[in-house]
């Protein structure tokens, strides 16, 4: 008995709370809001009755099967999720005139979501040890690398942008798992040789990087960027540098690459912008939006506003206006909840982010081989710079690039890669110890 | 210990360096700034660096320090939002969104509409508000013509605000409230009703002003000199914002009339959509003696009885200025007054040479040149010259002090002038709303008068004021004379190539003491005695009856 209580992941259940009530009780205030009544029925909050189900349900399985892994990641995830959920729902009457396909934009991503949770159960339970993603590293990467070869071949144009594949009425976003993938490769070769990259040559006061060391990383990575630089989106190009440098640092410690590598991007990003008219027009815009209002800087200025109207407390989820912001779903998630819950609402999200950032690196602290700790830095790393550079993007802080904001916009794509990335660090939290 | 003193001094740099930035920018991705911001960065980092044991292991001490520098990136994203969903939040509503610009959707819902204010003139007449008809339909009317354009118009949809509606739509869209009240209807989402605007306008006079301006291009202002009320302000041509005004409830017929006359108003290139008592900025003329001669007397440099010679023509430089204004080609001395009341070039170059640019410019600036003058609507600032060096050349200084050169004024400036001489100096603080209240006529701001700046001396005032009415008792000035009223004035002709001058005319009127001031400018409308004195001695002539 006292067995069975020790193995009860109560921090998490507890955790859960959290979600639990934001779903529900805010489920419940975008319909009263937009009904306009204070009479209603359980079936009309039943989505987030059912997801909080889901969440539930695998809180109580990680018990009953005795899990060990970290009890914090699960009510962050989902919490996030579960903001995109609501966000989904709040827009759904304003995107149902835009949602052809196979279902609604609000029913798809319940599937999506759910098709994580899938995704993170299967992880749990049938991936044993870890380590043969370290033993399958190169074909890991080529997968990658054929991924973004096909998406630049067969690839779909969707806002100036050429990220997505089509297969039937179902498009997917390659470069989401791309992402994945470059983090493990990198974790697998830094490991191998991460001390002989790490001491170079000396000469003199110099140290010169071992260059054939560095090389397949290099190539690996200068092939993501240019493809991606190829495909016209600058974000992708952006974090998946970041992702290299990051874990460069990680495994060396050697700031004169990090120096090195952000003066090459700068470089890069200088000629790329020369040569990337999306890239351009989006740097123009961010700088100053008034000078085409109507045209590029239309949606901006339009975000600006849902910020703005937001103030301190929001005005209320339902309340505002946020579907005035076109591509508010995934571009603009933020400002969304920049209007609805306010300053303190967005302050919050950053906060849970940053919180999500900080477990993974706490898990990666714990890992039990240093393969281990390079995923897992990679891949709470990954996380946190996607969310900062959307983020910052929507703020004004960077120009605004295309990808997603992790389990907040609606898509599949990175729904369920994000879902993997926390699979894993659940995984190695659980010390690789079969479950 | 010297560590703690670093972070310190580190964080509070980051601090000042922050409020340094939201004061200097307006926009949070101006380059100066996403510089500071840049800096403010690397200020953290110093103030946040992670101390780390020495037995860490590599891979944990470059982590930290990985976590540490995202940690201060979504600091600073922290920072961009509270600057624009606090800090800059006023200032992106109330944006202007004249036409170019596309407007906010949230402020163009029928309920937003529906409880806009009033904008109301001093007696409670109506000049904006807003009607729904029987069938719901919401429409923004400004019935009272004289002074709609002061209004502007309200068109969130279409072409945004402009003049009052644009300056107060915090307050006639209710946003700007009690502050305790506004959060508490955002909570409860409560309507908050808007803001009345009552204006210092008195109707009658208004009429009176427009009716005499008739259309011509220029603008007139008259202002209680010794609270800065305006109490008329009439600008031509202008525009009707009944026909910009559209709401939400509009219709497709309603939407493309709006739009056609807005392109008329703009293919007919007249500024229609400018005001132009206080966006207007024209070669003021002679009346920018007044100016002159304050900074002579305050100066010291000259006396209204020191005499001067005008021989009917004055070279300075490899410029000769003729002089065509002596009553009498035979005589050849005048006193300053005399000089100011028959407007004698030659006397005011000779005045202006003595004095030099940097005497005039103090006195120019205390009048309010070069500064932007506090008011109620943007006023556009007014000038001595365009050129730094300009007034360095004797022929410059000598034009420009009788008021030609590159002197560029606007009329709401050259009113104040003329209230400061009638107010002891002192110039008011104009304004245009008197106070805001609620529909139900709870009075919840009230502008208080202010003096803005002290010009002269009132001693100098009074010489000036015996100046200005030695011009309207003896000098050219005289048809501006009312019986039974203290009147002091000064006309103007302002060249400007080779199109009409400009006609001025600024004075002031009061029984016993002046009491309001007038600026009149007809936009090529020849002599300033014969176009620009007549309607600004009517006006005043109308005010003082109104007042008694």
């Amino acid at each position: 008995m006292s067995q069975a209580l020790t193995r009860i992941r109560l921090l998490e259940l507890q955790l859960l709370v959290l979600p639990g009530l934001l779903t529900v009780v805010g489920l419940l205030t975008i319909f009263l809001a937009r009904s306009g009544t204070t009479t209603w029925h359980w079936s009309d909050i039943a989505i987030s009755v059912f997801y909080m189900g889901l969440v539930l349900a695998t809180s109580i399985w990680l018990s009953l099967i005795g899990f060990r892994g970290d009890q914090v990641l699960l009510p962050i995830v989902a919490t996030l999720t579960g903001l995109g959920l609501l966000l989904i729902q709040r827009l759904q009457p304003a995107l149902a005139a835009r949602g052809k396909g196979w279902a609604t934009i609000a029913q798809r991503q319940v599937i999506y979501i759910t098709a994580g949770f899938a995704v993170l159960w299967l992880i749990i339970a049938f991936v044993r040890r870890l380590d043969w993603l370290r033993r399958y590293k190169y074909t890991l990467a080529t997968i990658g690398i054929a991924l973004m070869l096909a998406t630049m071949l067969f690839g779909q144009e969707i806002g100036g942008a050429k990220l997505w594949l089509r297969f039937g009425t179902i498009t997917v976003q390659p470069s989401e798992l791309t992402k994945l993938l470059l983090v493990i490769f990198l974790a697998a070769y830094l490991d191998e040789y991460r001390d002989l990259i790490a001491s170079g040559y000396r000469w003199g006061p110099i140290t010169i990087p071992p260059l054939p060391y560095l090389l397949p990383m290099s190539i690996m990575w200068g092939l993501s960027i240019l493809m991606v630089i190829l495909q016209n989106d600058l974000g992708i190009a952006l974090l998946f540098f970041s992702i290299f440098l990051v874990m460069l640092y990680v495994a060396t410690g050697r700031l004169g690459y990090v120096l090195a590598g952000a003066v090459a991007f700068a470089i890069a990003a200088y000629v790329a912008l020369h040569l990337v008219g999306h890239a351009r027009v989006r740097v123009a815009v961010w700088l100053n939006p008034w000078s085409d209002p109507q045209g590029t800087g239309f949606q901006l200025i339009q975000a600006e506003y849902a910020f703005a109207h937001g103030h301190i407390f929001g005005t209320g989820l339902g309340f505002g206006m946020p579907q005035a912001i076109p591509v508010v779903e995934t571009d603009y998630s933020f400002a969304a909840f920049g209007e609805e819950l306010g300053l303190l609402g967005t302050v919050a999200i950053l906060a849970l982010y940053l919180l999500l950032v900080a477990r993974g690196a706490l898990i990666a602290f714990q890992a039990r081989d240093t393969f281990l700790r390079l995923l897992a830095a990679g891949l709470s790393a990954v996380l946190g710079l996607q969310a900062f550079i959307i983020l910052a993007g929507d703020v004004r802080l960077l120009p605004l690039t295309g990808i997603t904001l992790p389990f907040i916009s609606a898509g599949g794509s990175s729904l369920l890669t994000n879902f993997l990335i926390v699979g894993l660090l659940l995984k190695i939290s659980a010390h690789g110890e079969p479950a | 210990m010297t560590n703690w003193v670093i972070r310190s001094a580190a964080l509070l740099a980051a601090t000042l360096l922050a409020i340094y930035g939201v004061l200097r920018t307006t926009d949070r991705a101006q380059p100066l700034w996403l510089a500071l911001l840049v800096i403010i960065g690397l200020l953290w980092a110093i103030a946040l660096w992670p101390p780390i044991r020495r037995t860490a292991r590599r891979i944990e001490r470059s982590m930290l320090h990985v976590i540490t520098v995202l940690s201060i990136g979504f600091l600073l994203v922290g920072v961009q939002l509270a600057r624009v969903q606090a800090i800059d939040r006023e200032r992106i509503l109330s944006a202007p969104t004249n036409g170019a610009v596309v407007g906010d959707p949230r402020l163009s819902s029928a309920l937003v509409e529906a409880r806009r204010g009033r904008i109301l003139a001093r007696d409670g007449t109506v000049i904006a508000q807003t009607e729904r008809a029987a069938n719901g339909e919401i429409r923004r009317v400004y019935p009272f013509a004289p002074a709609a354009y002061l209004a502007g118009y309200y068109s969130p949809g279409l072409f945004g605000a402009t003049n009052i509606e644009q300056a107060y739509d915090a307050e006639l869209s209710g946003r700007a409230g009690i502050a305790w009240r506004a959060w508490l209807d955002g909570v409860l989402h409560r309507q908050t009703p808007g803001n009345d605007v009552v204006l210092t306008i008195d109707p009658a006079l208004q009429a009176k002003a427009d009716q005499l301006l008739g259309g011509r291009p220029g603008a007139i202002i008259l202002m209680d000199v010794h609270t800065g009320a305006i109490l008329a302000m009439a600008s031509a041509p202008s525009f009707d914002p009944n026909k910009l005004a559209v709401s939400t409830t509009s219709t497709q017929d309603e939407l493309d009339a709006a739009r056609a006359y807005f392109q008329s108003l703009q293919q007919a290139n007249a500024g229609a959509l400018v005001l132009r008592p206080t966006q207007g900025r024209y070669a003021p003329g002679s009346i920018f003696k007044t100016v002159t001669a304050a900074a002579a007397l305050e100066h010291h440099t000259a006396t209204l009885d020191r005499v001067y010679r005008d021989e009917g023509a004055l070279s300075v430089g490899d410029r000769v200025i003729i002089e065509q204004n002596r009553p009498d080609p035979n005589r050849v001395s005048y006193t300053m007054e005399e000089a100011y009341g028959y407007s004698l070039n030659v006397v005011f170059a000779q005045i202006g040479l003595e004095l030099g640019e940097a005497r005039l410019r103090e006195t120019a600036q205390k009048f309010g040149f070069g500064a932007p003058i506090p008011f109620d609507l943007p006023v556009a600032p007014s000038q001595l010259s365009s050129d730094p060096g300009y007034l360095g050349n004797p022929a410059a200084m000598a034009v420009t002090a009788f008021g030609q050169g590159q002197l560029l004024v606007t009329p709401l400036q050259m009113v104040l002038v003329a209230a400061a001489v009638a107010n002891n100096g002192q110039v008011p603080a104009p304004y245009l709303v008197d106070h805001i209240q609620t529909a139900n006529g709870a009075i919840i701001q009230q502008t208080q008068p202010k003096i803005w700046r002290q010009a002269v001396d009132p001693t100098i005032a009074s010489q000036l004021q015996e100046m200005m009415r030695w011009s309207v008792e003896h000098g050219y000035a005289h048809p501006a004379a009312i019986p039974g009223a203290i009147v002091g004035g000064k006309t103007g002709t302002a060249e400007v190539g080779n199109q009409p001058p400009h006609a001025w005319f600024i004075g002031f009127a009061g029984k016993g003491q002046p009491q309001y001031a007038v600026a009149v400018i007809v936009e090529h409308g020849g002599e300033g005695v014969q176009t620009a004195l007549p309607l600004g001695k009517a006006l005043l002539e109308a005010a003082l009856q109104r007042s008694q």
